[in-house]
Order: C-alpha cells, then structure tokens, then sequence
C-alpha cells in the first residue's frame, strides 16, 4: 500500500521558442515531455540524467515557481491545480526548495536571521514562541550556531551556506523538500557532511526528498527510489537497487558505466565498462526542441544498432530497429520487481552487462 | 582578464616567424628525456588587502614523458595557481617566492615574460576547467585554433584552415571541415572543451597541463574527454598533467598521483599503490568519502564517512601539519612540527609524522590514546567560524 505525499501525472513544461519582430513563438523546448512520478512519505527519490534533461525545470514546476504547460501536481492526493489561490498557497508551503548554489541562492544583503525567517514574513506566520526563537531553533536544526543569525551569508563556507539554505526551506515545516543538486557545488570533503545532515533530517522530521543531482554514487547512497531523465522524460525508475544493480534501460547503462570508479584495478581487466574505452555515449544529447522521432534515445543508443533487427533508411545513416525510430516505447515493468520500469522496445535484452553488484 | 585571454594575446602578440620552434625537429613518437617537466619546491605569494598569502607553499612534482600525474586536491587547494606558474601566466599580483619548473634543462620560472612565451603552447600548454570563457566568442573556432600558428609559424590562411580541420578530427569533432566555420556558441560544454584540448596540441607541446578539463561536463561527456586525453597521451607520448577534485575520475587514466592539501603536495605514489594503501590520512579520509556506485552500503543506508571541518585558507593556515584539525589519528606532535615529505616504501612519498603507520593501517605509534582527537573548534579559518556538525559527524 502506497503511501504517496507527492504525485506528478503527465507532467509537460514547453518554453516557447521566439523569433522575429513580433516574438512570434515558432517553436517549443521540451524541456519536461509526459513525466509521471511518485514520492513516498518518508522517502527520497533521486532524479538524474545528462545536463539539459529538464530536471531543474521539472524541479522548479513541482515547487510552484514554473507553472505546467499541462498535467497534474498532486500534495497529498490533492490536485494543486484545481485548489483556490489560498489552497494553493497552504499547499505550496509543504513542498520548498534546496537550490544548487550556496553562493547565488542567498540575498547578501541579508542576515542569517532574515534569511531563515523570511518564509514566515511572506506567508504572515508567528509560530509559537516568536520568530527568533523559531530562527534559533532552525539553525541548531541544521547543525549551525543559533548566535550567529546577524551574521552574513559571506561570513559562512560553502558547506554552512548549504546548512543556511536548508533551514530556510525547513522553516514551514514542510512534508517535501525538493533538493535540486545540493551538494554539486561543495568540496568532497563537505559534501558528506551536508548529505548525512539531510539523512539525519529526514529520520528526525519524516521528511520526504526529491533528490537531484548529476552524481550517481551520492545518489546511490541517499536515494530510496531512482527516476533516470532523458530529454524531457523519464526512461527508467524504480528501487534504487534493481535500477543500479540490473538497469535496464541502454541509457541508464551507460550513464552508470560512464561513472569513473576509484579503483585502478578496474582500467586493468579488459571490457570493464566502468572507464574509458566501456560504454563511451557517443555526441551529445539532441536539443528538445527537435527530439527524435520514436524512442527520443534512438540517436545515440548503443544497443539498438546491434539488435538483428537493426537496418539503415538511407545508406550511411546510423542502423536502428524500425521500432525504435518510429513508436516511443513506454513505461512498463520489466525487472523481476513490477515497481522497476523502463522505457525500451528492447529492454528485455539486456542482459544486464552494466555495474555488477 | 581571464588566464586563458591572457594567453591569447600573448600569442597575439608574437612576431611571424622569427624564431625556430622547439618542437618542430620532433618527429611523432621519439621517446623523449625523463622527466620532461620538474617542479621542486614551489612557492606562490599573492598580495591581498589582508597581507601576503601563500597559494602554493613548497610544492614538488614531476612529469615523464608518456605518462599521467594526476593532480588532486580541493578547491583553494593551490592546484591552479601552480599550474599558472608554470605557464607563467600568473596575475600581477601574485609572485614566485622560490622554486624551479625545469623543462628540458631550462627553468621556466626563471624566464623573463617574453622568454616564456616561447615556450607557452609550444613546449608546455595547458587546458582550462571553463572552456566556454577561454573561446573568444566573436571569432570562429577555426580561426582560433591557428591563431598562434599563423602568428607564429606563418602558417597561410588556407595551410591554417586545413591545420583547424585536422586538430578537430583530432580530438573526435564529427564533421570538422563544417565545423570550423562556426562560432563557440554553437558548440555544447563537451565540443568546447574539445576544442580547447586541440587549440592546446597546435603547436605538438611536450606536455599538456589540462586544469579540471572535464569538472564542468555530465559523466558521459567527461567519460568521452577522458578517453581523448589518454588516447592522445599515449600516442604521441606526451607528459600529461591532469589537475582534478575527484579522485574517481584519476583511477582510470592516471600512472602517477599527487595529492595536494593547503598548497602542498601530502602525499605522492604511482596510482595502483595510493589507492591499495593510502600513506597520508588526507587521501585515506577522501577516498572513504567518496559515495559508490556499487551499492556497498545497499540497505543499511550507512553515514558516509566524512572529514569534519573544511579546508584552511591560505590566510590562516593550521600550525605544524596543515592538515591535523581535521585529522582522524593527529597527535601531539602534528600540533608543531611540520612534517616532511618522507618516504614509507619504495616509490611512495608521505607529508605524514606517521606515514609509515598510516601505511600499514595501523594507529600511529605515539597513540596509546585514540580518542585525543582535535576538536574543530581549533581550526583557524577566515570566515570567522568553522563547520558544526551536529552529533559529531565524523562517522
Ligand atoms: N526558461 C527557459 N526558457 C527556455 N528554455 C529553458 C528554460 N529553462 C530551461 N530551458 C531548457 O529546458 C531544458 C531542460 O533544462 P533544465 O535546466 O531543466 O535541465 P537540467 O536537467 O536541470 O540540466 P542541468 O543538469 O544542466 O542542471 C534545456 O534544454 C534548457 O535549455
Ligand atoms: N588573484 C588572487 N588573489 C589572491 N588569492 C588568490 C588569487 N588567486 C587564487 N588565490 C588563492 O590561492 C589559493 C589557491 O587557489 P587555486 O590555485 O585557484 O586553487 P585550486 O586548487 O582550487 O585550483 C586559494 O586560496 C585562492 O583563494
Ligand atoms: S527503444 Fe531502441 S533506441 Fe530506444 S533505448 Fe531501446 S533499443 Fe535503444
Ligand atoms: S602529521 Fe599528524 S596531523 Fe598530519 S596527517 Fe600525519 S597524523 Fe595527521
Ligand atoms: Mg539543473
Ligand atoms: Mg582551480
């Protein structure tokens, strides 16, 4: 029995594209396509993919600073959508923002204090004891000294920016907390600082996360669940073990394999797709603006061109699958668990050569 | 001006042709003197408003020909402003207080600017971490590429188009001789990057310093630009200096490690070793906290191992070792003596009273008590106050 606190159902988020005199908009980025998601209470689900794959879009639509082009957003099952303006205001405030960049995310111009306290100055809230003192509270919370709110955000390392940031989107008390690459900007040897504070935070407070970032072992380690994005959507999730330990989608294979692992022995055995010379993507993602036909991985899936099925359209071009340049494979189970889904006309094949358990 | 501009009108500002290249009686593939780059006791000072800092404090390195140092280290570390030196492209206010970069039998830090210039690009280049700021975006990439040959060698607009296509086929650009004609703009992070990689071959350098050259791309990006490196590495035996954070990214391509802590190298060892058996607590600490892939902590969702407090700035740096505020086995001693760079076993070198210890994984002789670790109220860092971490975060 599912206990879902955030649920996203066909999920799209186009920018228009304008040229010309008259902004005409002549076409569209897609930069979030038909995402479908599901956040359990008390969880973590980690969402990754390439630069550009509209996981901040997708990210900054769930927290209410975008709003969807169409599809649903649902708080504990209520649609945010069909709520009056107030509705929507109460339920926005259970779902806040961790943004990537302890530096540019915090006004200069303001004190910790103001900073931390902001929130309830927007949404008029006195919580019980005051403000200061809810301020002291969210700080100690965090791992900061509650003397230092008067101090300014230049005054702190990147790892207590990060902290600052944090207690600010605690300060609602809210169910959600949508971390869009926490840690990316942070030293190594403070990344694991702030990564077991949020693991601390989630057990103390039954905090649920969204968890973006571009590194697959920090997400390995935090997340419960796995969504994988591909230009605009998401080609495989599902427990975070089945999807590391036996992907089955080609592109989540080959961002795994692209993961540099610290051990030198791995450059020694050959065929390790671990380092380069493994499973190497070819070129860069297509823009969303024009994604391929078909499956939207066709263009660069290092599979599809060795399947018996595969066959060029015209001499010279790349050989693929007819299905796979013609019908987008959708989202259905096919690891040994019904919650793990890939989007693959041929996931079936792969045997799992990826990262060994 | 970023270093990267500064280069360019360095090159720019080179006559034609007026002097023999040093590279050019180099045929591909000849083995060449070892080591090729020497870097010993390296000290960078920079003027601040708060006095003299020390970026770089006794740095030693070398390079061999056909082979990877790998560089790592945090940011502040002094990874950049080293490499700077050697380009000699340091900012004005920064000053070479001691040391020797020997390349070839000539000191480059002893070089005066237009001395050094000569050997920029032709002899020693490097890569920078932000390709997009080092492409000047109203000229083409072609055009860029040659410049400093044309300015250099002579090279004719039409030998200078056919030399661009070639370096972009080089360094795996698809459809080089469409490609040249465009701008940087239209180039995503990981062709740029590409692209800087074959503006630093033009002129066939005897080694390559590449600074972070793949921090700012996606894992598949940064896999295809590491494969690059090496491939080109190995084939024309080139030195290569490859400066980076992540000690992940170095397994794979690096022969060599330096670690670098508080504008020092703490520990030096060829890669297989390093890895086995970290001699430095610094290294061991790093590669603990680095989150796997693999899953070894599936299910229990253990606490990753973390370093407490942060890395000193230059302005305040620790007493006696740099690194025993945050050191996990620190004594007394680390509190006032530095600790040299010593060697524990053959080939491996250690900034560590304790190397040999720490080596054999055992508590440091003197450690009768383990538990007088420092507290990381003792760090004296700028801003005035230090990491918390609640419920003592140190595993
Ligand atoms: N305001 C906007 N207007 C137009 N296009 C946009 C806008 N915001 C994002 N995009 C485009 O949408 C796509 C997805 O962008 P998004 O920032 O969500 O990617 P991301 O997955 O977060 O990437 P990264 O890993 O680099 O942060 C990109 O092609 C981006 O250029
Ligand atoms: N122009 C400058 N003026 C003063 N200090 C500088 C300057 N450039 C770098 N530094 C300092 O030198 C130290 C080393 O910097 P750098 O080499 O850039 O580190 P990294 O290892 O991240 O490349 C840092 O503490 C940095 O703040
Ligand atoms: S559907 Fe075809 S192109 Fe898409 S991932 Fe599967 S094999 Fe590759
Ligand atoms: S010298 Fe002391 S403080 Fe420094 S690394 Fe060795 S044990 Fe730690
Ligand atoms: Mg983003
Ligand atoms: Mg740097």
């Amino acid at each position: 029995m599912s206990d879902a606190v955030l649920q996203v159902r066909e999920l799209v988020k186009h920018y228009p594209v304008r040229r010309g005199l008259l902004r005409r908009s002549v076409a569209a980025v897609k930069a979030v396509d038909g995402v479908s998601l599901t956040l359990e209470r008390g969880r973590t689900l980690g969402l990754v993919g390439e630069s550009g794959s509209g996981k901040s879009t997708l990210a900054r639509v769930l927290v209410g600073i975008e709003t969807p082009t169409s599809g649903q957003v649902l708080v504990d099952g209520e649609d945010v959508s069909t709520l009056s303006r107030a509705g929507r205001k109460q339920l926005r405030r259970d779902v806040q923002m961790v943004f990537q960049d302890p530096y540019t995310s915090l006004n200069p111009r303001m004190s910790v204090g103001e900073i931390v306290g902001e929130p309830f100055a927007i949404h008029g809230i006195d919580p019980a004891g005051g403000r200061r003192a809810a301020v002291g509270e969210l700080l100690e919370l965090v791992g900061l000294d509650p003397d230092h709110t008067s101090r300014y955000p230049h005054q702190f390392s990147g790892g207590q920016r990060q902290r600052i940031g944090i207690a600010r989107a605690l300060a609602l008390r809210p169910k959600v907390l949508v971390c869009d690459e926490p840690v990316s900007a942070l030293d190594v040897s403070v990344q694991g600082q702030v990564i077991n504070l949020l693991e601390d935070l989630q057990e103390e407070l039954g905090l649920s996360y969204l968890f973006v970032a571009h590194d697959l072992g920090v997400v390995r380690h935090i997340a419960h669940d796995v969504a994988v994005m591909y230009l605009g959507r998401i080609v495989e999730q599902g427990p975070e073990q089945p999807v590391y330990d036996t992907a089955r989608h080609p592109y989540t294979q080959a961002l795994l394999s692209a993961v540099p692992v610290p051990d030198p022995a791995v450059r020694a055995t050959a065929g390790a797709a671990a380092q380069p010379g493994g499973l190497v993507l070819e070129g860069d993602p297509p823009s969303p603006v024009d994604p391929p036909s078909g499956c939207p991985f066709h263009t660069r899936c290092w599979l599809a061109p060795t399947l018996p099925e595969a066959r060029s359209d015209a001499p010279g071009s790349r050989p693929v699958p007819t299905v796979c340049a013609t019908e987008t494979p959708a989202l259905v189970p096919h690891g040994d668990a019904a919650t793990h889904v890939a989007a693959c006309h041929f996931a079936r094949e792969l045997a799992a050569p990826g990262v060994e358990s | 001006m970023s270093a990267a501009s500064r280069m360019r009108s360095a090159a720019e500002g080179e006559g034609r042709g007026t002097r023999h290249s040093p590279g050019a009686e180099r045929s591909e593939g000849e083995p060449k003197a070892q080591p090729l780059l020497e870097v010993t006791d390296l000290v960078v000072e920079f003027r601040t408003s708060d006095g003299v800092v020390r970026a770089v404090d006794g740095l030693s390195y070398r390079v061999e020909a056909g082979r990877t140092l790998a560089i790592v280290g945090e940011s502040g570390s002094g990874k950049s402003v080293s490499s700077l030196a050697v380009m000699g492209l340091l900012p004005p206010t920064a000053r070479v207080t001691r040391g020797s970069a020997q390349l070839a039998g000539t000191d480059l830090l002893a070089l005066r600017p237009r001395q050094h210039r000569a050997y920029r690009g032709e002899r020693v280049a490097m890569v920078f971490q932000d390709a997009l700021a080092a492409l000047n975006p109203v000229h083409t990439v072609g055009y860029q590429l040659t410049e400093a040959l044309r300015a250099r060698r002579g090279l004719s607009r039409a030998d200078a188009r056919t030399r661009a296509i070639e370096l972009l086929d080089l360094v795996k650009v698809p459809n080089a001789k469409a490609r040249v004609k465009e701008y940087p703009h239209q180039f995503s992070g990981g062709m740029r990057q590409r692209v800087m990689i074959a503006s630093a071959l033009a002129m066939d350098p005897e080694v390559l310093i590449a600074d972070e050259p793949t921090t700012a791309l996606d894992v598949t990006v940064q896999a295809q630009v590491l494969h690059l490196l090496a491939e080109i590495q190995a084939e024309r035996r080139m030195g290569l200096v490859l400066i980076t954070h992540d000690l992940g990214v170095v397994a794979g391509v690096a022969d060599d490690v330096t670690v670098m802590y508080a504008g020092s190298a703490v520990e030096q060892a060829p890669v297989g070793p390093i890895y086995a058996a970290p001699a430095h607590p610094y290294t061991r600490a790093l590669l603990r906290s680095i989150p796997s892939t693999a899953g070894a902590d599936r299910g229990t969702r253990r606490r990753l191992p973390v370093i407490p407090g942060r890395p000193p700035s230059p302005a305040a740096r620790p007493s006696g070792c740099p690194f025993h505020p945050r050191c996990d086995v620190a004594q007394d001693l680390c509190r006032t003596a530095v600790p040299p760079l010593t060697s524990p076993a053959p080939a491996r070198l250690s900034a560590c009273h304790f190397a040999a210890d720490v080596l054999a994984n055992r508590p440091p002789r003197a450690a009768e008590r383990r538990d007088d670790r420092p507290q990381a109220a003792e760090t004296p860092t700028t801003p005035p106050f230090d990491e918390q971490v609640p419920g003592g975060d140190h595993e």
